[in-house]
């Protein structure tokens, strides 16, 4: 990665394959091939269409699903496969996750002060019962919420703000990496850039770096540093966000940018979606690879496709 | 009259932005919602005073008679002999002259004993063993086979085996009530925790590095109070009945000790000839068990908290 080989890796994976059993004799393979790294402090989005298995790549991360082949290494160690209680905690409190669903990802039976505090018991990160209570109101303070909601149970809160719930009880465990599995899909609108902005803000303060899932790519434009493009358990295409709006390459990522609507009635009734079919374009074979196309800009293709994209992006950037 | 000018005619609202945060709504607590919901009704109330009585009262009274069924102090006065009910024999006497008062009283008292400890220890057991159940996959694999044999044992037979092999007793017949019932608690238990088990929430605890166990006192059982307080409402009157089966069956208590169930097997006999020996102790036995379940059943519905407020 020519343009910032002097970042440091924080995640890296390697050629993973994630497969199900689905009763059958042949495994579903929920990804495969998956190659990439993410780098310190950035914010690295994984966008795809619903069961392109970026959810499942998210998990295999937080190491709910297990890997069928290649690893994962988390700042240089490997963290997938069998590992020893020690180095488990270790990495559970370095990676953290933001979920999809803030109505069912917290306990309803439980305070907002128990959700939130969780971590710090698993971990005892506390000196004694007031210092937890000091680092609750704190965690609360950070994204927005009142001291007060300590004794309330999730279900009096509005979605954004169970949301940000999530957000304090992840970040109360200063991890490294938090993955969000499309954080803000199931929130209303008018909230999104709410918890959007508040993501970016914690970021800068505490220097995180962010596993950001999403399919939407307006969303994507707005807070990543770099995007991977996924279709079918494949990635097709990953680049600098504005370079891969710039110049989007692989077939896919283009039908993919077609279909983001447009805010002016007049373009949107003229814009026409390109339709990616996997027949019309040969979707893999032996020879096909990520090939750097642009600098820092790799895409999933055999040599034929590499000179034709690499002519593409020649004829893009002659306007 | 003063100016109006644009300078005086607005002002700058303040916007607080930790105000639109706040909740306006009463705090909710739980177990207070529960508490509410369940006395709201006045047939509910009523019918929980009832059974705390009823309870209580078949709890002690036999305290204060000292009715034993080894002892007969009237057997040989005919006089007191099938004396119907009245101000001075409250249910009348039977045949050897005893007081049925005292002889249901004592009869309800053990039944309530044995099904009162039999549900705390099969509900105890069966919850224990089916959350640890539900959560291991590695144990699942054995324990349906476990669950297959001993569900499948005739309850009957293994009661009347283990009867005469350890004897008639008040500790036989709630380890006869038990030894079968808490796999079927176990495997209720299971397949809730199964149902829950992968929910996101529970994913996200996972995430957090929260320990199984740590997982089903504060995830998996909150979630499974309604349930479970269901169950035991079942099973409090179900054991009651249970007990009054075996023993007028000869496998329940034994003959040294008071029983409602052999009391009914030992007065039907009257049924033509003197109906209240008969129908008193029945009478007694379903107002136990139906106020039970009926005041259980509100519990259980109670504490469902769709039903809050």
């Amino acid at each position: 990665m020519s343009a910032m080989t002097n970042r440091d890796v924080l995640l890296s994976l390697k050629d993973v394959e994630i497969s199900f059993d689905n009763g059958g004799r042949k495994k579903f393979k929920a990804v495969q091939g998956a190659t990439f790294d993410i780098y310190k402090g950035e914010t690295f989005a994984l966008v795809g269409e619903s069961g392109s298995g970026k959810t499942t790549i998210g998990r295999a991360i937080m190491r709910i699903n297990e890997l069928s082949n290649g690893e994962i290494l988390f700042e240089g160690k490997r963290i997938s496969g069998k590992l020893s209680k020690q180095e488990d905690m270790e990495v559970i409190r370095n990676i953290q996750m933001i979920f999809q669903d803030p109505a069912a990802s917290l306990n309803e039976r439980a305070t907002i002060e128990y959700c939130i505090s969780e971590g710090l018991y698993n971990f005892h990160l506390y000196q004694n019962e007031q210092d937890r209570l000091v680092k609750v109101d704190r965690a609360l303070e950070e994204v927005g919420l009142l001291p007060e909601h300590k004794s309330r149970y999730p279900h009096e809160f509005s979605g954004g703000q169970r949301q940000r719930v999530g957000i304090a009880r992840a970040l109360i465990m200063e991890p490294k990496l938090v993955v969000a599995d499309e954080p803000i899909s199931a929130l209303d609108v008018s909230i999104r850039a709410q918890v959007l902005n508040l993501m970016n803000k914690l970021k800068n303060e505490k220097g995180l770096t962010y596993l950001f899932i999403a399919h939407d790519l307006s969303v994507v434009r707005f807070i990543a540093d770099r995007i991977a493009v996924i279709h079918l358990g494949r990635i097709v295409e990953i680049a600098e966000t504005e370079e891969l709006f710039a110049y989007p390459l692989h077939p896919y990522t283009i039908s993919l940018l077609s279909a983001v609507p447009m805010p002016d009635p007049v373009i949107e009734k003229q814009r026409e979606p390109i339709v990616y079919s996997e027949t019309t374009e040969e979707k893999t074979g032996p020879d096909y690879e990520m090939r750097e196309i642009r600098p820092g800009h790799f895409v999933y293709c055999n040599p034929e496709q590499a000179m034709e994209y690499q002519k593409a992006a020649e004829s893009i950037k002659e306007g | 009259m003063e100016r109006i000018s644009e300078d005086n005619l607005f002002e700058f609202a303040t916007f607080d932005e930790k105000e639109s945060e706040h909740i306006a709504a009463p705090r909710y607590s739980y177990w207070k919602s529960v508490w509410r919901t369940f006395f709201k009704s006045k047939v509910t109330v009523f019918l929980s005073v009832f059974v705390i009585v009823l309870v209580a009262f078949a709890l002690i009274q036999p305290l204060q008679s000292g009715y034993s069924p080894t002892v007969a102090p009237n057997i040989n006065n005919a006089d007191m002999k099938y004396l119907p009910p009245s101000a001075e024999h409250i249910f009348g006497t039977d045949n050897i002259g005893n007081e049925v008062w005292d002889v249901v009283w004592a009869g309800a008292r053990n039944s309530i004993i044995v099904s009162f400890v039999s549900t705390a220890i099969i509900m105890v057991v069966g919850i224990l063993v089916g959350a640890i159940w539900g959560f291991s996959k590695k144990m699942d694999k054995w324990m349906i086979e476990v669950y297959n044999v001993v569900a499948n044992v005739p309850y009957l037979l293994l009661a009347m085996v283990l009867s005469y092999v350890l004897g008639a007793g008040l500790g036989t017949l709630i380890f006869v009530m038990t030894c079968i019932d808490w796999i079927y608690v176990a495997y209720f238990i299971r397949t809730q925790v199964m149902i829950i088990r992968d929910r996101e929430y529970n994913m996200a605890s996972k995430c957090l590095g929260t320990k199984t166990f740590t997982m089903i006192v504060k995830n998996i059982l909150p979630y499974l109070v309604s349930v479970i307080v269901t169950y035991i409402s079942r099973e409090i009157p179900g054991l009651i009945s249970y007990e009054v089966f075996l023993s007028y069956l000869g496998l329940g208590l034994g003959t040294n000790y008071a029983s409602l169930g052999r009391t009914i097997s030992q007065y039907k006999s009257f049924m033509t000839g003197y109906p209240h020996l008969f129908w008193i102790p029945v009478l007694v036995l379903a107002a136990i068990a139906i106020s039970l379940y009926v005041v259980g059943q509100k519990l259980a519905d109670a504490t469902d908290p769709r039903t809050h407020r």
